[in-house]
């Protein structure tokens, strides 16, 4: 069954196999378009380096004019994602705009890595060690990079 | 046209034997574009000139089989289809690129 939030997705596809944004990349699951595996790579500079953080996208037939859910399934040290792997962004959330696709969301998770939002945690300890101990900070944040070779 | 050419030539020629090239086609080539601010649909990724993807599946057609689809232009200038653009604003009345508060220049094709 073709309904427009899946053509959509296929766009979204055939965009991000076209014009692949760097350090991220993105693909729907074998059996289900409305759900897609991701992995975000650590940003260069930032203690999230060398990292592959894989998450997962699920979509609703309301898609564009409703954000998908975007969560993390390797385990992350970040102010902005809870401890279940969801992300506290705008544009995911009341700043969603239907123009946005899967590249767009990507590359700006992808952003969130190299510049957290301490002002609105999801994870308080991290927002707090960012703000207050940054070296300890890099220090959890090297500990999910390891981990997430693993993952 | 082609004998004044001709003779324009030979006369160049006579001129300055030396000449290492003459013109003998000419081929002009057009660009076109739709005259709009936007010509994808930054909703559905379709052409608005085109059905947007929710016409595309339900394949809706007039009596002409072309799809009835229109466009609407809002007071930004930005372009989508009508049919995305109306299930949007229900939920957010702005403009999905500039965040400006939705309100509608034209509508047409």
């Amino acid at each position: 069954m073709s309904t427009p939030a899946r053509r959509r997705l296929m766009r979204d596809f055939k965009r991000l196999q076209e014009d692949p944004p760097t350090g991220v990349s993105g693909a729907p699951t074998d059996n289900n378009i409305m759900i897609w595996n991701a992995v975000i790579f650590g940003p260069h500079d930032t203690p999230f380096e060398d990292g592959t953080f894989k998450l997962t996208i699920e979509f609703t037939e309301e898609y564009p004019n409703k954000p998908p859910t975007v969560r993390f399934v390797s385990h992350m040290f970040h102010p902005n994602v809870y401890a279940d792997g969801g992300i506290c962004l705008d544009i995911l959330q009341n700043r969603w705009s239907p123009t946005y696709d899967v590249s767009a969301i990507l590359t700006s998770i992808q952003s969130l890595l190299s510049d957290p939002n301490p002002n609105s945690p999801a994870n308080s300890m991290a927002a707090q060690l960012y703000k207050e101990n940054r070296r300890e900070y890099e220090k959890r944040v090297k500990a999910c990079v390891e981990q997430s070779f693993i993952d | 046209m082609a004998d004044e050419n001709e003779n324009e030539k030979m006369d160049n020629e006579n001129q300055k034997p030396e000449k290492m090239f003459t013109l003998k086609k000419w081929n002009a080539v057009a660009m076109w574009s739709w005259d709009v601010e936007c010509d994808t649909c930054a909703i559905c990724r379709v052409q608005v000139m085109d059905a947007c993807l929710r016409c595309q599946a339900e394949s809706k057609k007039d009596s002409y089989g072309k799809q009835d689809c229109v466009v609407v232009w809002g007071e930004c200038n930005h372009s989508f289809h009508y049919c995305c653009m109306s299930l949007w604003v229900k939920q957010n009345n702005r403009c999905p690129l500039c965040q400006q508060e939705w309100s509608i220049q034209r509508m047409g094709k």
